[in-house]
């Protein structure tokens, strides 16, 4: 029961990762970090063409559909919809790169 | 005319080979290298791509290497009086 070899999941076989099932306050913090450098870059990349009179779709979509930092629920910024998920919802850290890729709105209706 | 500054903060390693293909493009080889392209809208749209791993900023003037280079250089710590006059006058 005690000692260096007793029968832990981890021991009894296999690969045993655990994932927290929710963030830290301090991923929470650089997620946070994260959306506000993409909402800034965006900026940047509108302000430098219409500076020089050019405009561009995709940036002008992005603006239209995609809310920044400031106007995001909590609920998006640290989750995600997951269809397999009991009640459709899991922390963006089980998302494949999360750090790197921009997952901001829900499916309709979710 | 003004450039974009991009730098790499975040490795494309593991990406989608369309993003890989744009650091490419765009000569973003490691991270943290820095290159400068002019303000267009294919550049724009190119930075879309890859705007969660790069830090971009709009420059006057875009920095040879070798500039670049010497931007990074410490200061020697020292200067040679015979030629600080000539520094000086140059500064004003």
């Amino acid at each position: 029961m005690f000692g260096p070899f007793r029968l832990t999941n981890p021991l009894s076989g296999g690969l045993l990762w655990k994932i927290p099932w929710r963030l830290s306050r301090h991923q929470k913090y650089r997620q946070r970090e994260r959306l506000r450098n993409v909402d800034g870059i965006v900026a940047t990349l509108d302000n430098a063409l219409a500076r020089t009179g050019l405009s561009m779709k995709k940036v002008d979509r992005w603006k239209m559909e995609m809310p920044t930092e400031q106007e995001m629920l909590p609920k998006d910024k640290y989750t995600v919809f997951d269809r397999k998920v009991k009640r459709y919802r899991k922390g963006i850290h089980k998302v494949p790169k999360w750090t790197r890729v921009s997952q901001r709105l829900n499916p309709p209706g979710f | 005319m003004s450039y974009f500054r991009i730098t790499l903060m975040r490795s494309g390693i593991g990406m989608p080979q369309k993003t890989q293909g744009v650091l490419k493009a765009l000569g973003l080889k490691k991270r943290m290298t820095t290159v400068y392209h002019p303000v267009t809208q294919s550049v724009a749209g190119q930075i879309m791509r890859i705007k969660e791993l790069v830090d971009v900023k709009e420059v006057k003037r875009a920095l040879t290497p070798a500039e670049q280079k010497a931007a990074r250089r410490p200061a020697p710590g020292y200067y040679v009086e015979s030629r600080a006059a000539q520094a000086m006058k140059d500064w004003e």
